[in-house]
């Protein structure tokens, strides 16, 4: 039974089954599985989906479609590590979202899915994100890392409010920032006082590492 | 008049009748049954007198198939458009084919092809050349996106209507973000031209409200209007090409459907920017085969409306260098957009995306053009071309044409001579420098840099009136908080030299 369950979700997430992959998470939690070994077998799944796609062997409409069946059992699963007390082990924790004003979501939600893929537990807030917003999920999830997209010239500007806002609050120096998208270079995330800038989704989940000493 | 080129046969069709009605069929259907978002409290007024069903609350707006249909039916086939010289007015629609350019946010390194913003004079030297190239009949918004130097984001193109103004006589367009239109289409006024008001659709089905604000403009104005869906097929559209039509029609119609209740008869071109996704990286595929095929059914669809339509997917490509692959995926979209019907196409100095645009490339662009402009004109059969007399008279070997009469006359008017190709033999070639198109582009670019003129210059009383727009808009953003204090510092010098 319990084998037949973590399979099947990993298939599902596999075969970007959202509908298949929320049922067999909400059937293990009720069949009492081990919350940490369900979430493993997920991390495991998006992992290989990670790497065919960065082989050149999937696409994006494969990796954002298994993302979306990841992310529908996702909370679920969570929900019921929260509720045993288990202890989850991550690399880090990751809060990701896009700017205020930018509703661009294709780079940030690889740069999501690979981040989990390789471990992280990552709170990918949306796009559209304001500065009060990102600070509050930084708080509250006790984030290692903010990961910034602003695809925009007119909405990068937007990643300098946020990190003005972090100081403010005093929260600057306990998260490490990484900001990307079409309209950000290397130069401006230094301009804005951001820890590290990547061009590319693989190359965002090597700086995340980085970043955390990992 | 501004020569464009006319073509002289007829569009290449990829769809049949029925196809083409499933089509529209199809586009009214989600017109009717989703609607589109339309975040504009004027607009959704307009829409529910007009009979459609609106929700104020959600701010969804659905419309009538026969109100659809009855603005599509005022919209002019065809129009013209005043410049501020006569010679720079546009004809629009009658198979009448006219070109411009397509924008970057950077120049590009020539040696080492990396991008970089642009300087003050290099953005007017790309205005410049525009203005110079004959092919080019009117100025995009932003050949680039600002200049290097601490112009806030917001002046950046209000500065560069007024750079495009003072340095060249075509006509251009007023983009509508942040109001900014309220500016540039005034200052088009002042110096006697048209300015294209310019919605931007946001894929999918939804209308912000600058961008609904320039119809209210267009219609105050009595100006022509440009109205853009760049959809990418798969992202923000289906990934079917029929479905992306059918989507970026629906994303059209409210526009069409506001600016004709606004001003019956309104002038109306729509740009098609509708691109595939690269499915690798999520950024456009600029420049491959699915832009091609996209343009040819929208502009079939678009001709049974009667609608001017522009291809505004001509100009971008995925490559970084100017190089064999920027040459093709230049060259496919536009000839394959001429020969399906457009009206306009978008070719002009871009090489990557809406990245970079160099002058040198609007340079070589300028031969494209040019041969796909005398690819259309087609050619002329009469007793005279079929030169049956000459024929029998020449005869065979030793005979030849090259001292006849007849042979300077046609051989002009038939071939197109590129300006810039490298048309040498190999003997000639070596000895004048092995030089490549690049280089012949690059010594026009500097002749034309250091002769050309901008013809009329401005009038002192243009100049103030600019000058005085340009004051207002500045103290317009500055009230709205658009302009921080310390922007405002260094903008200050600029302005100050």
């Amino acid at each position: 039974m319990d084998t037949e369950i973590i399979e099947g979700l990993k298939k599902a997430i596999k075969e970007y089954d959202t509908e298949k992959a929320a049922n067999l998470a909400k059937r293990a939690v009720e069949e009492k599985l081990d919350p940490l070994k369900v979430l493993n077998a997920m991390t495991v799944a998006i992992r290989e989906v990670g790497d065919a796609f960065g082989r050149g062997d999937l696409w994006l409409p494969d990796l954002v479609g298994a993302a979306d069946a990841l992310q529908a059992a996702m909370p679920i699963i969570e929900e019921e590590i929260k509720r045993t007390g288990a202890k989850r082990e991550s690399l880090g924790t990751v809060v990701a979202g896009t700017v205020f004003g930018d509703i661009h979501s294709i780079g940030k939600t690889m740069v999501c899915t690979l981040l989990t893929a390789e471990g992280f537990k990552v709170h990918d807030l949306g796009v559209n994100i304001k500065a009060e917003q990102f600070v509050e999920a930084i708080d509250k999830y006790n984030a290692d890392i903010l990961a910034m997209s602003a695809l925009m010239t007119m909405t990068a500007p937007e990643q300098k409010k946020v990190i003005e806002r972090l100081k403010k609050e005093g929260l600057r120096d306990k998260v490490k920032i990484m900001v990307g998208g079409g309209a950000i270079t290397e130069d401006f995330a230094r301009e804005i006082g951001a820890d590290g800038y990547d061009p590319t989704a693989p190359g965002a989940v090597k700086l995340a590492r980085k970043l955390i000493g990992k | 008049m501004a020569k464009g080129f006319m073509r002289r046969f007829p569009p290449l069709k990829i769809l049949t009748d029925e196809q083409v009605e499933a089509i529209h069929r199809g586009t009214l259907d989600v017109l009717q049954q989703t609607g589109v978002l339309v975040y504009n409290e004027r607009a959704l007024n307009v829409f529910k007198k007009a009979g459609c069903d609106v929700n104020f609350e959600t701010k969804r707006v659905k419309f009538p198939p026969g109100l659809v249909e009855e603005c599509l039916r005022k919209c002019p086939s065809s129009f013209r458009v005043k410049a501020r010289n006569p010679k720079d007015d546009l004809l629009i629609g009658q198979d009448n084919v006219l070109f411009f350019n397509f924008p970057g946010t950077d120049t590009v390194d020539l040696d080492t092809w990396e991008p970089r913003s642009p300087t003050k004079k290099e953005h007017i030297d790309l205005i410049r050349v525009l203005d110079a190239l004959p092919n080019v009949h009117f100025l995009n918004a932003y050949p680039y996106f600002g200049f290097s130097g601490g112009v806030p984001e917001v002046m950046k193109e209000i500065e560069g209507v007024a750079l495009r103004i003072r340095n060249s006589s075509k006509v251009t367009i007023a983009i509508a973000n942040n109001d900014i239109d309220m500016f540039t289409i005034r200052m088009a006024k002042a110096v006697g031209s048209e300015i294209f008001a310019n919605p931007n659709t946001s894929s999918p089905l939804t209308c912000y409200t600058d961008q609904v604000n320039a119809c209210f403009l267009a219609a105050e104005y009595d100006l022509p209007s440009m109205i853009w869906d760049g959809a990418t097929s798969g992202g923000t559209a289906p990934a079917s090409l029929a479905g992306a039509v059918v989507l970026s029609n629906a994303e059209l119609m409210p526009y069409i459907v506001l600016l004709q209740l606004l001003k019956p008869g309104a002038r109306i071109a729509v740009a098609n920017l509708v691109l595939p996704q690269n499915m690798t990286n999520g950024a456009p595929a600029f420049g491959e085969i699915g832009v091609s095929l996209h343009n040819v059914a929208f502009n079939q669809v678009w001709r049974e409306y009667g609608v001017p339509t522009v291809s505004s997917s001509c100009g971008p490509t995925s490559s970084k260098r100017i190089d064999f692959q920027l040459g093709y995926q230049k060259t496919m979209p536009t000839l394959l957009s001429a020969l399906s019907g457009s009206s306009i196409l978008q070719l002009y100095s871009s090489i990557y995306g809406e990245i970079t645009a160099h002058p040198v490339q609007a340079i070589l662009d300028d031969d494209i053009a040019g041969m796909i402009g005398r690819f259309l004109e087609g050619l002329e059969v009469s007793d005279e071309s079929l030169a049956i007399d000459l024929i029998n008279e020449v005869g065979p070997i030793p005979g030849h044409y090259l001292g006849k009469k007849h042979t300077r006359k046609w051989w002009k008017k038939e071939q197109f001579v590129p300006r810039a190709a490298d048309r040498l033999t190999y003997p000639e070639w070596a000895k004048t420098g092995k030089k490549s198109c690049i280089d012949y582009a690059r010594e026009r670019m500097e002749e034309i840099l250091s002769t050309h003129k901008v013809d009329p210059p401005l009038t002192q009383s243009q100049e103030e009136e600019i000058e005085k727009i340009l004051k207002e808009a500045r103290e317009y953003y500055r009230k709205k908080g658009m302009i921080t204090d310390a922007e405002w510092e260094s903008y200050k010098k600029i302005i100050e030299k």
